[in-house]
């Protein structure tokens, strides 16, 4: 049988195609009223001829299943933090009510999202999408990705969650390095208002507005700063594909947010494999790259 | 505005006709610094590197033989000033030229001092920023981001000026530059301010419903770019480089309105290094991806 027989045959899950979509669609679990994220139906349906669930694409499920991984099922985990009222208004500084928010809104929805995919039997969590919402009153962060497994594996421990993609977990594995977990920082710096003097003295001139520089400042390294310290609390030793969302929330706003979150790594055995890539031209035929609008200076 | 007010020390390089990017060394923020000293290894604690690079990016450095050191980051949030234009008249605006090179340095030298503080040789995946808030009309967030590598073979990597090099080519396009036995020296940019003159009545009359050349916009537009790009072109002699490659000329008229037009040239300078290296033949594939 080629290596693709056996992936397609994996694909179909430990005893065929199930019937169970077609029967009762979702999973028991899934039924509304049951606690979120604690869905034991899913669980006990899990290797009993239950389908796989992933929003894996096929190429991806294939190079799973090359380095000997197979997905098992979608796995979510959502937290709201309150903030407390007023912290926005009266003060200047950074407001730690909503940077604590967030760190224990991450938690709890990666803790959520790890509890999903122990249920599942799962070890690992790829392809995790991270979105947080920052309103006035509160902080939700929801994590959602793929548990993913060795093939045949039976009960294993919880290893990792990660937002790079089922392919960049494959090329960072060949690679000798493994993903840990999200290493996550937030800050939010309210800039102090400008006096009427230094406001006139700026008008019609080239000058650098050091308060509200400060104040992006102050956010981003203290955002950075917590990022890396939770990386370190997992041993790690880097953190990849870090993406931040940085300035002012909301229009207008006085208050800087800094956010950054990326995926922990380390290096498994201590020694970083060369991956050798070698050099290809595509046939592909290019995507026309002028744009008539750029000279206009539309962007 | 006492300097201890300002998050880093002012700097005053950067005049319009470009050349020198150095300037006085920054003085990095105290949470900066404290910041860096985490990610770099010491008795008792163990280091740690931060990147924004993709997956792909991260190994093909590590192929080139660097390995990341740090997320780097430059900001400043500036005011421009205001300059009038003559209606009939083009021009360059210098004050807001040196505005847009003043506050894109500023970043840069931030950045920069990052990366020397982490002691490394180069800053890849650079990316240069210009964000508009509604603080104010002539307001903009300047900001350039990106990793800070060292070579993993002890040699350095540091430029003429003794300056990290910083490149704006991708992981990709850093180590197929390597591979082809180039190395990077910086980031050059070259940029310009300029003022479009309004036609007159006359000539809109004359031109009408003619197949004809506007030369005055012709000759603006050109003498802008050409502008920008001989700005960029000094920065990198300085650099002693033997060429720019993935140059990119952007033209925006930001919030100046119609006749007004920043074009800004921007490109890595490298040179050849010694030896000879000889580019493998590639393979031509066809992805069947869609």
């Amino acid at each position: 049988m080629t290596e693709l027989q056996e992936a397609m045959k994996a694909l179909a899950g430990p005893e065929g195609p199930s019937d169970d979509r077609a029967g009762g669609g979702r999973a028991p679990g899934r039924a509304p009223g049951r606690a979120p994220g604690r869905s034991p139906g899913r669980s006990e349906s899990q290797g009993t001829g239950r389908g796989v669930t992933s929003d894996l694409t096929i190429d991806e499920t294939l190079l799973l299943h090359s380095i000997g991984w197979e997905p098992v099922d979608m796995v979510f985990g959502v937290a709201w933090w309150s903030i407390p009222w007023g912290v926005w208004q009266w003060q200047t500084g950074e407001v730690t009510e909503a940077s604590t928010a967030f760190a224990g809104a991450m938690a709890e929805a990666a803790d959520e999202l790890r509890a999903e995919c122990a249920q599942a039997g799962g070890s690992g969590v790829v392809g995790v999408t991270v979105d947080i919402r920052v309103t006035a009153h509160h902080m939700d962060v929801s994590l959602s990705g793929t548990a993913v497994r060795r093939v045949g594996a039976a009960k294993v421990g919880f290893e990792f969650i990660s937002d790079l993609s089922a392919r960049d977990f494959v090329l960072l594995t060949q690679a000798g390095w493994w993903p840990l977990g999200l290493a996550a920082g937030a800050s939010f710096v309210i800039a102090p208002r400008r006096s009427a003097r230094e406001w006139a003295g700026q008008q019609g001139q080239n000058v650098e507005l050091p308060n509200l520089t400060q104040a992006l400042y102050q956010a981003r390294e203290g955002a950075m700063a917590r990022m890396q310290e939770s990386g370190q609390a997992m041993q790690a030793e880097g953190v990849v594909r870090v993406k931040m969302r940085e300035g002012p929330l909301g229009r207008g706003s006085r208050v800087m947010q800094f956010v950054s979150v990326g995926t922990a790594v380390h290096l498994r055995d201590g020694r970083h494999r060369l991956v050798n890539p070698a050099m290809v031209v595509t046939l592909d035929d290019p995507a026309p790259e002028f744009a008539a609008e750029s000279l206009r200076g539309g962007g | 505005m006492s300097p201890d007010e300002q998050p880093v020390a002012a700097d005053d390089a950067g005049a319009p006709d470009g050349g020198d990017t150095g300037g006085p060394p920054v003085a990095l923020p105290p949470d900066a610094s404290r910041r860096l000293a985490e990610l770099e290894d010491r008795p008792g604690h163990k280091g740690m590197f931060t990147s924004d690079l993709s997956v792909n990016e991260f190994l093909l450095v590590k192929e080139a033989g660097f390995h990341p050191l740090g997320f780097v980051m430059g900001s400043s949030i500036y005011h421009l000033g205001i300059q009038t234009r003559r209606w009939s008249q083009s021009q360059e605006l210098a004050k807001l030229t040196e505005a847009m090179y003043n506050a894109r340095e500023l970043a840069m030298n931030r950045m920069d001092a990052e990366a020397m503080e982490l002691g490394a040789d180069g800053v890849v995946g650079v990316r240069l920023d210009v964000n508009y808030y509604e603080w104010g009309s002539d307001t903009a967030e300047f900001i350039a981001l990106g990793t800070a590598v060292k070579a993993e073979d002890g040699r350095s990597y540091r430029n003429n000026q003794g300056k990290p090099f910083s490149s704006d080519l991708s992981g990709q396009d850093f180590w197929t530059l390597m591979q082809t036995g180039h190395v990077p020296l910086g980031l050059v940019m070259g940029t310009c301010v300029y003022h479009i003159a309004h036609r007159g009545l006359g000539q809109t009359l004359r031109t009408a419903g003619q197949n004809t050349e506007l030369p005055n916009f012709t000759q603006a537009l050109y003498e802008a770019r050409e502008l920008a790009m001989t700005r960029m072109q000094d920065e990198a002699n300085a650099l002693d480089a033997t060429g720019i490659v993935g140059v990119r000329l952007e033209e925006k008229s930001h919030m100046w309105g119609d006749h007004t037009i920043e074009f800004l040239s921007l490109g890595t300078a490298v040179a050849k290094t010694d030896g000879e290296h000889t580019i493998p033949v590639p393979h031509a594939i066809i992805s069947l991806d869609g």
